[in-house]
């Protein structure tokens, strides 16, 4: 039986590898994201305006069939998969995910939003998400912008990732990077990665980094 | 766009066995139940075996149901058709999000500079043979489809590996035809082409569930007559030859002469066990496995078309066809091999082989099925069907 037994382990070992191959992230679409964290008048946390830079293989997807003797699209031009875009984020909660005090917050419909492209038709989405309830910046708010599925790899511009606008004096935003995951935890994301549960935002969540705004 | 979810749909139940008939067959799993008879292999050497078959299958059904993919919404900016989102693992993530998002870059790099010259298309051909080598490792109901039918139908090697191939030339070969067509022709926007590869793709879920009941109908019939054929038959006295103490085998070989203690044991030859191969059902296959273009193809050609370098990405998705085949080729010898291995053992303890065989082609007959109509319910709630 030791012939049998010695390709029963090869054939484990294989499927080990295999096994292996889905547990890796496969994104298709690279964004470079900036936000802006918006005050309202009396110095409480309104909302967020991003702009999400498009690597240039989506871009060319994007502008395919648009824009005039080789020019970049318009706005107007691009208007239709911006709305395409923005009504399908709804489902995925715009992939923005606040906290305040350790407390998730939910976001309205975005009321603006458009798609534009550069002279070298880069293409870059803008919106804005306004909290439903305003927060006080006292308690420490952070929030976070990833895609729970991985189909987009979201990552903060170098310069300038986060700007802060109408903020009481003395306010600061900083963005923090995911710290290394606990053995447990690895083990725990293996394990549903092997049985091929959907990790879900948790991980997600670990993995991406979190801009945090405190004010005095 | 509104649920989210994975959603389910009832399985259809087993064909009657009544109207399956048997094809010739039966004799051979007589044959196979006299074998059984005249072995008497050890308890502890039973044990060992029917432990290593049940390994094997085991392992193929979690082969299977990680080759399934994770059922998603499609994502806001989804290329074409909707790609299975990735279950991410482990403390790698990190890094081989990195190191993919530097492969992108120098993809994209050799996509731009593939105009001018061969060594730039030489470079973006590599790249996306890695691409597609690297890409067909992750989930997607493609391979799913292709692993399940090697389990429920396929015991030639060769066959299996030329099946894959046509899967990964088709997709590379669909997602060409739906940019040359829309975009080089008719100048169509992104818009455009995600819905006629959305089209395309729900006609690929209705392969895979055609396939599944196709498949379901025939192996639950193959399977029930297997399970018939395990019941004491009257023919299977040893009427022949009492005298002598031996008779003769109930096989399509008149000649074939047994001892009373029969020397060699009955197992099926997985190379012709069964072996109804059907080319429309491996056509259905090709089809319902090939037929959905990939993100990446579409992506690389839409670029290298702005560059005004189309025939370049054309050479660049056949290179990532032909990676694509390799690992799916790997996946497909894996599944034949593993089941070829199961009959063996099985069929070397007790003559087990042929119910073991059957219950796993049944299974993967399901299994596709489920992917099927899985797939079918997810795109309809995803307003796949608007």
């Amino acid at each position: 039986m030791s012939f049998c037994k010695c390709l029963i382990a090869t054939a484990a070992a294989t499927l080990a590898f295999l096994a292996a191959a889905p547990a890796v992230a496969h994104p298709h679409v690279w964004v470079a994201a900036r936000a802006t964290v918006l005050f309202d008048k009396d110095g409480q946390i309104a909302g967020l305006r991003h702009v999400w830079t498009f690597d240039e293989m989506y871009s060319a997807f994007a502008t395919q069939g648009l824009g005039k003797d080789g020019k970049p699209p318009t706005r107007e031009e691009l208007q239709p998969l911006a709305r395409t875009n923005i009504e399908s984020l709804a489902e995925f909660d715009y992939f923005s995910f606040a906290r305040e005090a350790g407390k998730k917050l939910a976001f309205h419909e975005p009321s603006d939003y458009w798609l534009d492209a550069d002279e070298k038709k880069v293409v870059s989405l803008h919106f804005t998400v306004l909290l439903k309830e305003p927060v006080a910046a006292k308690k420490p708010f952070s929030f976070q912008v990833y895609d729970p599925t991985y189909f987009v790899a979201f990552g903060f511009e170098k310069s300038d990732p986060v700007a802060l606008k109408d903020a009481p004096a003395g306010c600061s935003a900083s963005v923090m990077e995911p710290a290394p995951l606990l053995a447990a935890e690895s083990q725990r994301l293996s394990q549903a990665a092997s049985e091929n549960f959907s990790p879900g935002g948790d991980l997600s969540a670990r993995l991406a980094p979190r801009v945090v705004v405190a004010c005095p | 766009m509104s649920v989210k979810g994975h959603p389910q749909g009832p399985l259809p139940s087993p064909p009657p066995i009544a109207s399956v008939t048997g094809e010739g067959t039966d004799s051979r799993l007589h044959h196979e139940v006299q074998g059984r008879a005249e072995s008497i292999p050890s308890p502890a050497q039973r044990g060992r075996a029917r432990e290593g078959a049940f390994a094997t299958l085991a392992a193929l059904f979690v082969l299977l149901l990680l080759a399934t993919p994770a059922l998603a919404q499609r994502n806001p900016f989804a290329v074409g058709a909707n790609e299975g989102a990735a279950a991410a693992g482990n403390s790698l993530v990190a890094w081989i999000l990195a190191q993919q998002s530097h492969f992108y870059r120098a993809l994209t790099g050799a996509a731009r500079e593939a105009k001018s010259g061969m060594t730039g298309f030489w470079l973006l051909a590599g790249l996306s043979f890695a691409y597609g080598v690297f890409h067909a490792a992750g989930p997607g109901h493609g391979k799913a489809v292709m692993a399940s039918y090697m389990i429920a139908n396929e015991r030639a090697l060769k066959r299996g590996l030329v099946l894959t191939f046509l899967a990964a030339v088709l997709q590379g070969v669909v997602a060409i035809a739906i940019v040359g067509v829309a975009a080089l022709v008719f100048n169509a926007t992104s818009a455009r082409m995600t819905q006629a590869a959305q089209a395309i793709e729900l006609a690929s879920y209705a392969a895979v569930a055609g396939l599944g009941l196709y498949l379901v109908w025939t192996k639950g019939g193959a399977l029930m007559r297997a399970l018939r054929a395990r019941a004491p038959a009257p023919i299977f006295a040893t009427a022949g030859a009492p005298a002598s103490g031996r008779f003769v085998c109930d096989s399509v070989e008149p000649g074939h002469m047994h001892t009373a203690d029969c020397g060699h044991f009955h197992a099926p030859d997985p190379a012709t066990l069964g072996d109804d191969f059907s080319w429309s059902a491996a056509l259905a296959t090709v089809v319902a496995a090939g037929a959905r273009p990939c993100s990446g193809a579409i992506l690389v050609l839409v670029f290298t078309l702005a560059q005004g370098a189309f025939l370049a990405g054309v050479g660049a998705v056949a290179a990532m066809s032909l990676g694509t085949a390799v690992t799916t080729g790997a996946l497909a010898a894996i599944a034949v091999l593993a089941k070829g291995l199961a009959l063996r053992l099985a069929g070397g303890a007790e003559g087990h082989g042929v119910l073991i065989a059957r219950s796993a082609e049944f299974l993967a007959a399901l299994v596709v099925l489920a992917v099927g109509v899985a797939l079918l319910g997810g795109a309809w709630s995803a307003g796949g069907l608007a």
